[in-house]
């Protein structure tokens, strides 16, 4: 018997290729208006121009006035806005992706890189590799993803194993013991600060998170780790599928429980270190966009994982913009947007008895 | 007949006579006339070739004025800067438009003259002059906050130089990388001060006036110094630079130099971090004889007055507080890699040893 809401569930489900369309349109917009946003006026026109000039072969054949304030968007366009704007892009897939990863694997609403750990675990990873300084480079690459991802891996895990009971992960002991983690990490932190000398300013301002000086290094070095992780997450988007089903019968379905959880577990760790690294602190994200897409496009992972990670990277973007305008000439640390935005929807969720909400 | 013919020759040889002696005389005088003009012909002659080396003179003296110019503008080329922290400057031009991203640099450029190239300041920037209203009548800019400031509201001001501390690394890295001369001044010490004076004088071309600026400053520190060194004692200083979950000076701070170089000595000289947060009963049990505190907020503080200090658990057996060695500073002299530590030294050894500099 199909009730009113399967019906409606399922229509939904079916109309999910029209949503991904309107989102992706939604992403392209918001992509290029969060470039028109900043300090310096630069005109519509010059901005797309810009684009249009630094797309390989393209860029010959448009034709761009050569005049210095012309030189000069280009260069605020290509070197500070671009890469800050496709920094909190990838930021916003990555927390989004690893949301959708650990709501599945712990079939629990609560959990989000921020609540069950990771964050705190990867803040404390990069803010060693900060304070030593062994992040700036080793052997030319960038270590502070590595040492966010250990961190990361280290507090999920912890996290994972204290608040197991049996074969569930009840809301409760989730949200408590990541709370528990957090803290643990958070205190850690707080000691680096101390022996920090004359890297407190970098690591305090690290942490509250934020684009304002995302470079392009710093974009390519996260790039391919957070792809890597939405990849991998969704090879395994049919086996969380049959996970939040319940592990009884995702036994019998023939998923190999426990390493699907822990390969999952993992990807959510770099995922969350590679955003970590580059935007400190940023909470709520992986939180709210899973929900919100899931309410938009149904439960189905393999659909859900890529419809949130494109309204995660608008919601960052759009989130960066109103941090470069609402105190400028300063900004605000976009931590503080996703917060204040993310919190009520927080409690919102808490509060919220029935109404139909499961992982499913 | 014969008579007549004599007169007539006689008359004819006077008028030829008359004639041609007139004739003389006028020749005479037109002789005269030609030297005269010969001779001013001559004295223009010699006026012109006065004219004429006088304008050589001139031409010569413009000469060496553009040689000497030339040498400066050239000599500017080779101005090679080095920053506090290792990195390099070359100006190859003198900057025309200077960003400060810190308040000790304004105040420092303000102090060297280079003040009338400063297109834009941070928030916090008070000294010398209100710049809030001189932002708000368009004659400067605010480039927003001194901690972290963004970028684009400092490109947006075109600057050809930026004098930036460690709380602007950031923002100083990605300038540097967009092709924008930055220098980061963070002197850690009063001599580092006055090197850093000397630096924005040589990066601004105002060289001169920052050297007589630390020559003046030199002296009065010396002064200081020198007549500190008759005092008697060595009176035990307290700073309290944060409350009421006090915290205090330690080394490695102005505060701290500061005090010593006033003939006192800081009761947390030997903390081990440099603004250590210390307890009440350390305050008491290290008791100090002098007390001061400083003056931020636009005067307000946050601690309230001397009698809330007093009335503080136990703070009555303190001497300073049983003396009355109570004193304010103002925050920003003391704390500031400014010109204006050397005020706060002289205020410091008035508050230290009254006996000899009140």
């Amino acid at each position: 018997m199909i009730t009113d809401a399967g019906e409606s569930h399922l229509r939904r489900v079916s109309h999910w290729k029209l949503y991904f369309l309107l989102l992706t349109v939604v992403l392209v917009l918001v992509f290029v208006f969060s470039l028109n946003i900043g300090f310096s006026h630069i005109p519509f026109e010059n901005i797309l121009k810009i684009l249009a000039k630094n797309i390989p072969f393209l860029g010959d054949i448009v034709k761009t006035p050569g005049t210095e304030e012309f030189l000069r968007q280009e260069s605020i366009i290509m070197q500070i806005r671009m890469p800050r704007v496709l920094g909190g892009a990838l930021v916003g897939v990555a927390l989004a992706a690893a949301g959708v990863a650990y709501q599945g694997i712990f079939r629990n609403p609560m959990a989000d890189p921020y609540t069950i750990g990771a964050m705190g675990g990867a803040s404390f990873g990069a803010a060693v590799a900060i304070v030593l300084g062994v992040g700036v480079a080793l052997l030319g690459v960038n270590t502070v993803p590595i040492y966010a991802f250990i961190g990361a891996l280290g507090a999920v895990f912890l996290v994972y194993v204290i608040s197991r009971e049996g074969t569930r992960v009840p809301v409760t002991t989730l949200i408590l013991s990541g709370l528990t983690v957090t803290i643990f990490f958070n205190a850690l932190v707080t000691y680096l600060k101390l022996l920090a000398g004359n890297k407190l300013h970098a690591l305090t301002f690290w942490i509250m998170g934020g684009f304002t000086y995302t470079d392009w290094t710093e974009v390519s070095t996260i790039f391919p780790l957070i792809i890597i992780g939405v990849a991998i997450v969704y090879l395994y988007a049919r086996d969380l599928n049959i996970l939040v089903l319940g592990e009884e019968q995702a036994q019998h379905l023939g998923v190999e429980l426990e390493k699907v959880k822990k390969i999952l577990l993992a990807c959510g760790a770099l995922m969350t270190a590679a955003a970590v690294s580059i935007s400190g602190l940023i909470g709520f994200v992986g939180l709210i966009i899973p929900h919100l897409t899931r309410i938009i496009v149904g439960p189905d992972h393999r659909i859900l994982l890529p419809t949130s990670a494109i309204v995660g990277a608008s919601f960052m973007m759009i989130c960066d913009s109103l941090a470069r305008v609402i105190i400028a000439p300063s900004e605000l640390p976009v931590g503080v947007i996703t917060a204040v935005s993310g919190g009520p929807f927080f409690i919102y969720l808490l509060r919220r008895k029935r109404g139909g909400y499961t992982v499913r | 007949m014969d008579k007549t013919l004599t007169y007539i020759i006689a008359i004819v040889a006077i008028i030829a006579l008359v004639v041609s002696s007139y004739g003389f005389v006028a020749f005479q005088g037109q002789v005269a006339d030609l030297e005269n003009s010969t001779t001013d012909l001559e004295a223009s002659i010699s006026d012109i070739q006065d004219t004429l080396t006088d304008i050589q003179d001139q031409i010569g003296q413009y000469q060496s004025n553009i040689t000497e110019l030339e040498e400066e503008l050239s000599g500017f080329k080779e101005i090679t800067l080095v920053d506090d922290l290792g990195n390099v400057v070359v100006l190859t031009e003198p900057p025309e438009r200077i960003v400060s991203l810190a308040p000790s640099n304004t105040e420092i450029l303000f102090a060297v003259g280079a003040g009338d190239k400063v297109v834009g300041v941070t928030d916090v920037c008070d000294y010398p002059y209100d710049f809030s209203a001189w932002i708000e009548a368009g004659n400067m800019s605010s480039i927003g906050n001194y901690w972290q400031p963004a970028v684009e509201p400092i490109i947006a001001l075109d600057p050809d130089l930026v004098f930036a501390s460690t709380a602007s690394e950031e923002a100083a890295a990605t300038l540097r990388n967009l092709g924008y001369k930055v220098l980061i001044v963070e002197p850690r010490t009063i001599n580092g001060v006055l090197e850093a004076i000397l630096l924005v004088g040589r990066a601004t071309g105002n060289h001169v006036e920052a050297g007589e600026l630390v020559s003046e400053l030199r002296q009065r520190m010396d002064a200081v110094v020198n007549t500190a060194s008759q005092a008697d004692s060595i009176p035990k200083v307290y700073h309290e630079v944060w409350g009421p979950d006090i915290q205090s000076a330690g080394p490695g701070t102005f505060i701290d130099e500061l005090i010593t170089l006033a003939g006192g000595e800081n009761i947390f000289h030997d903390a081990v971090t440099s603004f250590p947060i210390v307890s009440s009963e350390t305050v008491i049990e290290k008791n100090p004889d002098v007390i001061i505190f400083p003056n931020m907020y636009m005067g307000l503080l946050p601690w309230g007055t001397y009698d809330d200090i007093a009335s503080r658990p136990g703070w009555n057996s303190i001497t300073a507080i049983k003396n009355h060695n109570f004193y304010i500073i103002d925050a920003s002299i003391i704390s500031r890699s400014g010109p204006r530590l050397v005020d706060a030294l002289e205020e410091l050894a008035v508050m230290i040893h009254p006996e000899l500099f009140g």
